[in-house]
């Protein structure tokens, strides 16, 4: 465990609310990444991250000294996210019945980081991006945090079961389900390419 | 070796399969699931990592702000005693709760000795008989009565008026168990057995009338007491009372049945 998030623990317990701001500075930019990726939205992520040091604080002192601060406190970031795509995910469903067609799609497209250069490319890569978006947005949330944990994270499948609070065989089943359906939402791009 | 199932191919290009060599060795030798294991790795390849927008370096002090006026200070007493942990402080009161701990154990042992000791001459001690000892001679002493009592009566009932030698006798009889029946209401005063007290009453106003009729018993006197016998009906009361009294005696002699009175 790192020496100054232990220091950062131990002056928390002791009373010294402040010290847990160098543990929130420290990691957030960690979490926010991946509460972006399972999330998908950006707003969602940074609520994510408060949410997850906000649970964390509260959760501190049955926090095991000898476990590493940086992979408890990405835990906890997970299950919020997959917390809230569960809900986002039953909100939508409860909408699905009200909105109208004439809903722009645009609204629903994430914010995705290109590095393309021309137009042409940008509009490909931002087709590329929606396409991907909507195969992921097609997985359970626990298929799509594991795949994003694997895939994007490079989680190990044990580390990804600790995650999600699975055994590691489910955790590798759900790997294996989101990666045959994002191939096969995928086919049509790989044809058109 | 058998082709490669799609759940094979998934582990080796994630890099967690078990015999990465026969994969390899399988994958030069066999083209169909070379060809199926570079068509994933270039799908794989083509799903975009999903990079996060940037935040700034003051991105983790902004989320700081934002929930450092939630949160409340940690006190000692909210920390749990296993999360005393590993400082030398945590170890010594970890140390002073078990000898505490320990402490408090042993004289716990202490006093259940002693005091087991203490208490065991009173579980050995033989309990005093309750007074249901006592009821056996009551009951005696009351069927004795009532006997004598019924045979008065059936003397009474059967009285030869014209017989001096007959009506005598019934008057010293009834004045011998005037006393003993007050005797018997006395004891009994305080039983609550209704039947019994009333035929007791009956019986002292029929034996008063009889022991103090003045001048002695004659024909008009008996044949008085006689209708007032079998008015309140007492001889026949009389030797019901025998009857359950009798079973009285019965129990009272097998005290493990129980009687009273």
């Amino acid at each position: 465990m790192d020496r100054n998030d232990h220091a950062a623990i131990q002056a928390v317990l002791a009373g010294d609310k402040d010290a847990y701001g160098a543990l929130v500075v420290r990691h957030s930019h960690t979490l926010f990444r991946v509460a972006f990726r399972i999330t998908g939205n950006e707003a969602d992520a940074e609520d994510v991250v408060q949410e997850a040091f906000l649970r964390g604080y509260r959760k501190l002192d049955g926090f095991e000294s000898r476990a590493n601060f940086s992979t408890w406190i990405y835990r906890i970031a997970v299950h919020c996210a997959l917390d809230r795509v569960k809900h986002r995910r039953a909100d939508e469903a409860n909408l699905v019945g009200r909105v109208s067609e004439s809903t722009d799609p645009e609204q629903d497209q994430v914010q995705v980081a290109d590095q393309a250069a021309g137009p042409e490319q940008l509009l490909l890569s931002s087709e590329i991006g929606s396409m991907q978006l909507a195969a992921l947005h097609s997985l359970t949330p626990t298929e799509r945090t594991a795949f994003v944990l694997r895939h994007m994270e490079d989680r190990t499948t044990a580390e990804i079961g600790a995650a999600l609070g699975i055994e590691p065989n489910a955790a590798k089943q759900a790997v294996f389900r989101a990666v045959q359906k994002m191939r096969r939402r995928l086919a049509p791009l790989r044809v058109a390419t | 070796m058998k082709h490669l199932t799609e759940e094979e191919m998934i582990v080796e290009v994630y890099g967690e399969g078990e015999d990465t060599a026969a994969v390899e060795r399988h994958l030069e030798s066999c083209k169909e699931c070379a060809q199926a294991f570079a068509e994933l790795k270039r799908d794989l390849a083509d799903v975009n990592r999903m990079e996060a927008p940037a935040r700034d370096e003051a991105y983790g002090q902004r989320v700081w702000a934002s929930i450092a006026p939630l949160l409340p200070v940690y006190t000692r007493e909210k920390r749990r005693w296993w999360a005393a942990g590993w400082s030398t402080s945590g170890w010594l009161k970890g140390l002073g709760y078990a000898a505490a701990c320990a402490l408090l154990v042993a004289c716990a042992f202490y006093a259940g000795r002693v005091w087991e000791q203490r208490k065991q001459p009173a579980v050995a001690r033989v309990e005093p008989k309750p007074p249901q000892a006592r009821q056996p001679i009551v009951v005696v002493v009351l069927d004795d009565h009532l006997d004598r009592s019924e045979r008065f009566l059936v003397q009474l009932k059967h009285a030869d008026v014209d017989s001096a030698q007959m009506v005598s006798p019934l008057r010293d009889e009834a004045r011998s168990l005037l006393a003993a029946n007050r005797v018997c209401r006395k004891n009994l005063a305080q039983k609550d057995d209704p039947e019994l007290a009333t035929a007791l009453d009956h019986l002292d106003n029929l034996l008063a009338e009889a022991a103090n009729e003045p001048g002695g018993l004659n024909a008009e006197s008996i044949a008085r007491l006689q209708d007032e016998m079998n008015a309140d009906g007492l001889l026949f009361e009389v030797r019901v009372l025998r009857s359950r009294i009798a079973d009285r005696k019965a129990a009272g002699a097998n005290p493990a049945k129980g009687g009273t009175i």
